[in-house]
């Protein structure tokens, strides 16, 4: 057991962290208050992600037969945690390199691969996820958007909310409803966002500049051959792509790094030799390392090649704790943090406080902990 | 980075799991609330499973691993210092070796007894010396901590100086706190989930109720954070991690203790259960180096300056 990165590991970071400081624009922090989701930082994370691409760094974990650099999942970690400690530069295209390129490669058909993975390799496509709906949140196996197979198309109705970069999305990767057998019945289909038949309204936030939107498909005709997966097999297929998702944002990191960044601020305000204000600080940081190492675990258990299970709750849950704790000592002794006096802090505040909500509640982390590390017997239905 | 435990890692925690086996359950009547096993003790000691810190290819994380996992039995075993602290001063330093901090010395000293190494941190260096019974005052029988526990009196006039500076054996001591509090913590959880498992009320395991398995979730989410956090800490020696480490455990311990009683109800007031040999000795342990804010002002110094 080693807590060292390796030479290889630490180089690699030099370099992402080298590249970030030639590439990224002067201002680039207030520039970033616009969000990962708004209409600039979307422009401007496409060239951004060309230019990762041509540098092999947008997804160097990827295999070198579709572009990549054959890097293993430390390294995507790494990557991840760079970006982020960044303000995530590459806008909703984390979510390529996340869980669609991964999904794509091990569901996708021949056909979805070739059309879809240049695109991504290429950084120039942005996706959107459309699976909460308004009556479907934390029970997402009872999504009602229809899909009916008329033909060669699939005819989708319903709605989807919560989804995030729908507004600028040029596909979605939609769960919907193909048979009445819960989550049996549900089927993912690649919708291109300028079908007709979708609308998209964005919902005013406390975490951002066109985060999140309703989306609403009425007779939208989607081609049988922009299924993906079979039909019904969904939930294997998200649960996949969860796992990945849940790993996905670096939170500990951010979380730190956030926490770094208001000590110091405190410090030069000649307010961090309060011993109530360091203990909270030490609080927080333990916090967010326990998550970090929580995470690492499960990257190892990756690297050795194991299944990722419920752990991946756990570690979530442990991102959680760490994200909750830093937005509230960052408001509670920089309250100037969250009225113009550090973009930094304010996009980590509004990332920070979805920790809990987006990609799964943490409660129901907490389940899948009972039940599944824990053992516990299952709560009656 | 590599998080896996290797060939010989595991080897020693199965070597551990087969001599602990026959101390893994105990009959619950007639103990008292410190239990320990000079066999037990003996027989880890002839193994030289408290010496694998200085073993080029076993190391820190390694004694680590060894405390954490003695920590799961309910006997109480004087791992942490031999295994952890004991390598950096003198490894033939007779144990049991009870780590005292200059200023503290009205507090209970875990496996205090006479012929036991007592060393003692101050701000003007790391001293050690034989424990004898002059110096000794025994805790009586109302003590409620799972370890046996004494009082010292004073220190002697001649004690032996180490090497060493007292921050750096600080460091060492909040790695071994961790890791045994880490151990504590899990086999506290494991017993409370079985019990929750099986006891029914209003027809159904009461661990089927959300109110629990949410908090029960919770204490395994940061029981995990401190079994990481120590091993980390054991592998870095950084100050900055053995304290954090430290602090980590010592609010888990806070955090917890209390929910694993309350699940047990009446249950978890009795003798009869051993939850309270794990949560009483956590209890003792959130006490040690002026606790979790003494803690949280060491990781702040060492991380921000």
């Amino acid at each position: 057991m080693n807590f060292e990165w390796t030479d290889e590991q630490q180089a690699f970071r030099r370099r992402l962290v080298d590249f970030l400081a030639a590439t990224l624009p002067g201002g680039w922090e207030e520039f970033s208050r616009h969000g990962p989701a708004s209409p600039a930082l979307t422009e401007f994370a496409r060239g951004f992600c060309r230019k990762l691409a041509e540098n092999g760094m947008l997804f160097p974990h990827w295999p070198k037969e579709i572009g990549g650099e054959g890097l293993g999942p430390w390294e995507q970690q790494i990557l991840a945690e760079v970006m982020w400690e960044y303000g995530e530069p590459r806008g909703g295209q984390y979510m390529n390199v996340n869980w669609i390129g991964p999904t794509m490669l091990k569901y996708g058909t021949e056909s979805q691969k070739a059309k879809y993975l240049p695109q991504i390799a290429a950084g120039e496509m942005l996706w959107c996820q459309g699976f909460s709906e308004p009556n479907s949140g934390s029970d997402l196996a009872s999504l009602r958007t229809r899909a009916e197979l008329e033909g060669d198309y699939y005819r989708v109705n319903g709605q989807k909310i919560w989804t995030s970069y729908a507004g600028l999305a040029d596909t979605c990767f939609l769960l919907t409803r193909t048979s009445d057998d819960r989550k049996k019945g549900i089927t993912i289909l690649l919708v291109p966002m300028d079908t007709p038949g979708i609308t998209v309204r964005q919902i005013p936030s406390l975490i951002g500049e066109g985060d999140i939107h309703e989306v609403f498909f009425d007779d939208v005709l989607v081609p049988v051959g922009q299924r993906f997966g079979e039909e019904g097999q969904a939930w294997e297929v998200i649960g996949y792509s969860l796992t990945n998702e849940r790993l996905g944002i670096p939170r500990y990191h951010l979380a730190r790094t956030a926490l770094d960044r208001g000590v110091t601020m405190l410090k030069q305000a000649g307010d961090f030799s309060r011993e109530t204000v360091k203990a909270e600080a030490a609080r927080c940081a333990a916090l967010c390392e326990a998550a970090r190492t929580a995470i690492y675990a499960i990257v190892q258990k990756r690297v050795d090649g194991g299944t990722i299970g419920p752990e991946s709750s756990s570690a979530r849950f442990a991102t959680v704790m760490a994200e909750r704790a830093v937005c509230e000592f960052i408001v509670e002794y920089l309250p100037e943090a969250l009225a113009g006096a550090s973009a930094f802090l304010q996009m980590h505040h509004q990332r920070g406080i979805v920790a809990g909500i987006a990609s799964g509640a943490a409660e129901i982390q907490l389940n899948i902990i009972a039940s599944d590390v824990l053992q516990l017997p299952r709560e009656p239905r | 980075m590599e998080l896996s435990l290797n060939q010989d890692q595991t080897q020693i925690l199965d070597f551990i799991d087969s001599l602990t086996r026959p101390y893994a359950t105990v009959p619950m009547h007639d103990i008292s609330f410190a239990l320990t096993s000079d066999e037990l003790d003996r027989e880890l000691a002839e193994g030289g499973f408290l010496d694998v810190m200085a073993m080029e290819e076993l190391g820190p994380v390694t004694a680590a691993l060894v405390v954490e996992r003695l920590a799961r039995l309910p006997f109480a075993v004087e791992a942490g210092a031999s295994a952890l602290v004991r390598p950096l001063l003198d490894p033939a330093l007779p144990r049991p070796l009870c780590l005292v901090e200059e200023g503290r010395l009205r507090q209970p000293v875990r496996f205090l007894k006479p012929g036991a190494t007592v060393v003692v941190v101050g701000e003007g260096g790391v001293r050690s010396f034989t424990a004898t019974a002059d110096f000794i005052r025994s805790a009586g029988d109302e003590v409620l901590y799972g370890y046996p526990v004494a009082y010292l009196t004073g220190i002697p006039a001649e004690t032996r100086s180490h090497d060493i500076m007292p921050d750096a054996l600080r460091t060492q001591w909040r790695t071994a706190l961790a890791a045994e509090a880490a151990g504590l913590l899990a086999a506290a959880l494991q017993s409370v989930t079985t019990y929750v498992s099986e006891r029914k009320q209003f027809g159904r395991p009461i661990a089927t109720f959300q109110a629990l398995r949410h908090r029960l979730a919770e204490a395994q989410v940061v029981t995990n954070g401190c079994y990481w956090l120590a091993l980390r800490a054991a592998g870095t020696g950084d100050a900055g991690d053995a304290a954090l480490a430290a602090l980590h455990a010592q609010e888990a311990a806070k955090k917890v203790a209390y929910d694993f009683h309350q699940f047990l109800g009446a249950m978890g007031m009795t003798l009869e259960h051993p939850l309270h040999l794990w949560t009483y000795r956590l209890k003792l342990l959130t006490a040690e180096l002026g606790g979790r804010g003494a803690q949280a002002i060491a990781a702040a110094d060492a991380i921000w300056g």
